[in-house]
């Protein structure tokens, strides 16, 4: 045995490592064509957001910046009232996401845990009703909160917003809360704990590694959000930076052209906080993503 | 005690239950009402009509082209999103190195606003001073404007879309594939199997399942999707690009005819409803041969 691979090994090296050679080079150039196709819009409202505006608009376009600038961040800046938007953006999103995780987490333990008739139904009532789509809504959703003097509220937004993402976090969070031993909560149970101490002293801390990663998770969904705070939100007190982005992009005041400069530098500023995330939390997001899907 | 298990339940999930009732349920149901009355709301007393607003909808142009985009956009946006997905699932999957800061980079276009996206690619495809026109015209020498023509802002459209969703997908399967043990690709290396015939018979039947409940769920997802539509091109040039979800955000706050938008609104929950429900038969044949 030993013997006839040796002799295989020395009868045809050189082929089977050009194989293996190309073999790796192929991968490794797949791998550069998907980082380029993946990165290649980040690159170009990278640059454009520091090119000097007049340098933009040559043709043919300049794929390296040979100025640096920061004006186009100071121009966005006056443009809309940029720190007003941005601190409604965190607001709805940290906002939403605690609220939506709070409150999904409370069901889910009640899916999860209680036994009792009717929680498949209720559990298919969450999931399905992702399936309603959210545009499809907006004109009672617009009516009720008209009347209820709620438009331009912030907690109104929080409160949709949490609505649109609680489903897929419950989805999410009831199979987890199943697969964690019941014995400890048992035990608190026999020793005469009331439900709510059951909860916040035994539960809670297990399970708050999992709600950190899902307000994470809620927290880039509800920054990403155009559609509610488009509709809900017309003042500047409540008005998102996404809902700024868009008016810029729809702005007839801004002429013919789309203001790219000032479009670039604020996208540059909404892709920060949420390229942070991913970069300090990547394993967990994917993982936690990816549950619902592989079971 | 039995009712104390049940009051238990009912207080932990009337927060979430409640407000799911409050903002989907209720205005679902409500809907139907308004679809059968011409209310706007600057024009308040409100109507019965009854189906005058659907007798109009069959014959509304904009209702029509936006049906047959929205079919075309969301069924070539999640095949190409599947197929794409699974080709770089299974390219993560093979061994390189820096495999885990490719992985991360992989979920940046997940993690982006919509908007943001949009706004990257109309840019990237303005045919003066965009990169893409500008690579297309040095290579075939046709100088191109994306977003002016009706089959080429269809496809960039698609396109943007495609780019968005297909990183997720790629790493909702290869987290699927990575349940696979390395054996098996080792002993079809081994048997002298190549990259395309372990793709083939490995990677391929394994993640079939995964592959079907996300397409699925994308199908319905997209049916609904307007952000990026209302970014890039506001459904033009024309109709060539408005999508159901556009046109219903363009009759109730655009044009205010709340009645009509909740007419439209109805169709597009037909359109879900047919399309889960085909998709799910689908689902079931697929589980079965599998």
């Amino acid at each position: 045995m030993q013997t006839t691979s040796e002799a295989q090994r020395t009868y045809r090296p050189s082929g089977i490592r050009w194989q293996f050679v190309l073999d790796r080079a192929l991968t490794y150039l797949l791998v550069a064509i998907f980082l380029f196709v993946v990165l290649l819009p980040f690159y170009w409202i990278f640059i454009s957001s520091i090119t000097p505006k007049f340098q933009m608009f040559s043709i043919p376009p300049r794929y390296f910046p040979r100025e640096v600038t920061f004006e186009n961040y100071l121009n966005m800046a006056r443009a809309i009232p940029y720190v007003g938007y941005l601190s409604n953006s965190l607001i709805f999103a940290i906002g939403s996401s605690v609220v939506s995780v709070i409150l999904s987490f409370l069901a889910s333990y009640a899916l999860a845990r209680i036994h009792f008739r009717g929680s498949n139904v209720v559990f298919m009532f969450f999931v399905l009703s992702i399936a309603v789509p959210q545009i499809g809504t907006l004109v009672p959703l617009f009516e009720m909160l008209k009347n209820a003097g709620l438009v331009n509220s912030r907690f109104a937004l929080i409160g949709l917003m949490a609505s649109l993402i609680t489903p897929f976090t419950v989805w999410i969070m009831v199979p987890f809360i199943q697969q964690v031993p019941a014995e400890i909560e048992e035990a608190a149970v026999i020793d005469g704990a009331r439900l709510h101490q059951v909860l916040w002293h035994v539960v809670i801390p297990i399970v708050r590694p999992a709600l950190a990663t899902m307000v994470i998770i809620n927290f880039i969904i509800a920054w990403n959000e155009l559609l509610y705070p488009l509709v809900f939100a017309t003042s500047r007190l409540t008005k998102t930076l996404s809902v700024g982005l868009v008016e810029m992009a729809v702005d007839p005041s801004m002429g013919a052209g789309r203001p790219w400069d000032l479009m670039s530098a604020l996208s540059v500023t909404m892709i920060i906080p949420v390229l942070l995330l991913v970069l300090f939390f990547q394993r967990l997001i994917i993982a936690w993503l990816t549950r619902g899907a592989v079971k | 005690m039995v009712w104390q298990r049940y009051l238990a339940a009912f207080l932990l999930l009337l927060p979430a239950a409640g407000l799911r009732l409050l903002t989907t349920l209720y205005p679902f149901i409500e809907t139907f009402r308004l679809s059968l009355t011409n209310y706007n709301p600057a024009f308040p007393p409100e109507k019965y009509i009854g189906l005058a607003n659907m007798t109009r909808l069959v014959h509304d142009i904009g209702v029509s082209s936006s049906i047959t985009f929205t079919i075309i956009y969301v069924v070539s946006s999640t095949l190409l999103q599947l197929a794409f997905g699974i080709a770089v699932a299974s390219l993560l999957n093979s061994q390189f190195r820096g495999r885990s800061v490719v992985r991360a980079i992989t979920l940046i276009p997940w993690a982006i606003p919509m908007v943001v996206a949009a706004i990257g690619f109309s840019w990237l495809y303005d045919r003066d001073y965009g990169m893409i026109s500008d690579l297309v015209a040095r290579v075939t020498g046709v100088r191109i404007a994306w977003l002016s023509g009706f089959a080429t802002a269809r496809i960039a459209v698609i396109a943007t879309n495609v780019w968005k969703s297909t990183p997720f997908l790629a790493l909702v399967f290869l987290a699927a594939l990575q349940g696979v043990p390395a054996e098996l690709y080792e002993a079809a290396r081994v048997d002298g199997a190549n990259r395309f015939q372990t793709f083939g018979s490995i990677t391929l039947p394994l993640i079939l399942p995964q592959a079907t409940t996300m397409g699925l769920f994308m199908l319905i997802w997209q049916l609904a999707s307007f952000d990026l539509i209302y970014t890039m091109t506001g459904g033009g040039p024309g109709f060539a690009t408005s999508v159901l979800a556009y046109s219903i955000y363009r009759a109730a706050f655009g044009g205010l005819n709340f009645g009509y938008a909740s007419a439209m609104g109805l169709i597009l929950f037909a359109v879900v409803l047919v399309a889960g429900g085909l998709a799910l038969l689908l689902y079931r044949r697929v589980e079965v041969n599998y």
